[in-house]
């Protein structure tokens, strides 16, 4: 007994510090946040069962569901153009460029990956502020009358849809980058033997052998959509109205706006559930193609 | 032949013309943001001439807010963040990796379910959790929630790498545990190291909802958390917003110019594998 502890000991120290903070951090806390939501709970007071009560609310709540539109507009905008725009650049620096233009080009387009997004927010809300803003005065040069991007309903979700974009952009382009590296060039060379142009090329071997990659970068695209908290909390705190609101800034309002903890955790169960949802088609999408 | 392969030039060029008018485009919201930095201009519109190199509304911002506590409280968590995560990570991925123990599949699995749960969805009781233990407004809660199940799996792929028989023949030497983790195991996988602390620097560093939740004390703020007050109180004070927001993305950005290739790989690795 004592001999076999002896053996097995060093795999559980190992282990150890890095499983207690995944106890602490992520394990107990999922437990407490199911929990959590099917009772009323202000951090004052213990917390109180209610049953569904708090899921009914959130049915009807109009907050809940206009981030979850805004979400459903987000991804549908966000994902198709950085996903399409990421791919294209990348094929294009792949088979054009491969030399140090192509890597500046690509190293430019990734700095905006580095930078947080409260930087970001901070800057683009003056790039699109209405009087003077840079974008505003391009239009003017135009003879476009200044536009309110933030400040009205029918703009400023697609205001925010288009700082996304320029934001993740480069991160999907390095991603598709090394993916097309990976594809071995004896298929291109055959190709090419064959008489294949570069957009049967494209076509033929790029598109298919990406495949998984490009699966990988529309769920976490869509992942990344749901979870949009940042960007908006530094750009438009949701408003105007609802325009803006997404799901983790209600959760955020209600948890410690409102100290209504139940309500606000019964709201990340539904976040959770989406999330797992997308997460769960990637891995099995990403299994199929290996 | 010889006007194919003319016309084939041509759209080269034209190619490349269109990828660095657009490389150019993105990096310009960055330009106008250290121009900005250097002006006094009171309305958005500034011409080149309002632009004075001095850097009066830096001193400003270290002189009106708590800039220079949340720049070091930020180096400080930064900095630990990739100190632990790096560490316990990959003895964790030692441990699954190369031992043999009862519960290793379960432990796998707990880790493998984690991956797959945002955030956010544990910021309630991770904030619970943290002001009964006092924890609330320290370092603690901000270094280690960065360690998870992320890193231990994108090191225990390369750890599959090490080669069991030098393992084997540190042990039959005489090697102690730690001697093979700390002289063999780590200096092996260099590599996914350099990606991993290169992520956990900047997850770290641009962070913004959890020292948002966990920090009430001025004295605490990170600089994301920072600029974010320093842009509600400055508002139109252009130039100090953009002397703050210049700080926050300086120490990335310097990093990243001196480290591209091992951010690059490190941001692809991490997006592919992750």
């Amino acid at each position: 007994m004592k001999t076999k502890l002896k053996k097995y000991m060093p795999g559980y120290l190992f282990i150890l510090p890095s499983f207690l903070i995944l106890l602490v951090f992520s394990v107990i806390p999922i437990f407490m946040t199911a929990f959590f939501s099917f009772t009323e709970y202000n951090i004052l007071q213990a917390p109180q069962m209610i049953g569904l009560k708090n899921y009914l609310r959130m049915l009807k709540d109009p907050f809940v569901q206009a981030s979850l539109k805004n979400t459903f507009i987000y991804t549908l905008v966000t994902v198709p153009i950085q996903t399409v725009l990421a791919l294209l650049l990348a094929a294009v620096i792949a088979t054009k460029f491969r030399n140090k233009f192509g890597n500046f080009v690509k190293s430019g387009m990734f700095v905006p990956s580095i930078a947080s997004a409260i930087m970001i927010g901070t800057v683009w809300n003056l790039l699109l502020a209405t009087d003077g803003g840079a974008i505003n005065q391009f239009l003017d040069i135009l003879n476009i009358e200044p536009v309110n991007w933030l400040g009205q309903i029918h703009t400023s979700l697609i205001s925010i849809c288009i700082v996304a974009i320029w934001k993740n952009t480069g991160y999907f382009l390095v991603i598709f980058y090394a993916g097309i590296m990976d594809i071995p060039s004896t298929l291109y060379e055959a190709a090419h033997v064959d008489g294949a142009d570069i957009f049967q090329q494209f076509y033929n071997i790029t598109l298919p052998s990406l495949k998984p990659i490009t699966y990988l970068v529309v769920t976490l695209g869509i992942i990344w959509s749901f979870q949009t908290f940042d960007l908006v909390y530094t750009m438009t705190g949701g408003g105007p109205g609802k325009s803006t609101i997404t799901l983790v800034l209600n959760i955020y309002k209600s948890a410690f706006k409102e100290y209504n903890m139940g309500y606000a955790s019964a709201q990340a169960v539904l976040l959770f559930l989406v999330v797992m949802f997308f997460t769960a088609i990637q891995k099995l999408c990403f299994k199929e193609e290996r | 032949m010889r006007q194919v392969k003319n016309t084939h030039k041509l759209s080269t060029i034209i190619l490349g013309i269109v990828i660095f008018a657009l490389a150019v485009s993105m990096l310009i919201p960055f330009i106008y943001m250290l121009l900005l930095s250097f002006t006094q201009s009171k309305s958005l519109i500034f011409s080149m001439k309002d632009i004075s190199p001095d850097l009066i509304n830096y001193t400003r911002v270290f002189r009106n807010t708590d800039f220079f506590n949340a720049l070091k409280n930020s180096l400080i968590i930064s900095i630990s963040s990739c100190f632990f995560n790096c560490l316990f990570s990959s003895m964790a991925a030692y441990a699954l990796e190369k031992k043999r123990f009862p519960g290793r599949k379960l432990i796998f699995n707990i880790y493998l379910a984690t991956l797959m749960v945002p955030g956010q969805v544990t910021l309630i009781p991770v904030f619970t959790i943290m002001k009964h233990l006092g924890l609330l407004n320290s370092y603690p809660p901000l270094i280690f929630i960065i360690v998870n199940a992320f890193g231990v799996f994108l090191i225990k792929q390369f750890m599959a790498g090490v080669p069991d028989e030098l393992l084997e023949a540190a042990k039959i030497d005489g090697c102690g545990e730690f001697r093979i983790f700390f002289h063999i195991v780590i200096p092996l996988i260099k590599p996914v190291l350099v990606s991993l602390t290169v992520f956990t620097f900047i997850t770290s560093w641009n962070d913004f909802i959890w020292p948002l939740v966990i920090v009430t004390d001025n004295s605490m703020q990170t600089l994301t958390l920072a600029l974010s007050v320093l842009k509600g109180q400055f508002t139109t004070n252009y130039g100090m917003v953009m002397a703050g927001s210049t700080m926050t993305f300086l120490v990335p950005f310097i990093l990243y110019v001196f480290l591209q290739k091992q951010f690059v790989e490190g941001i692809a690795l991490s997006g592919v594998k992750g």
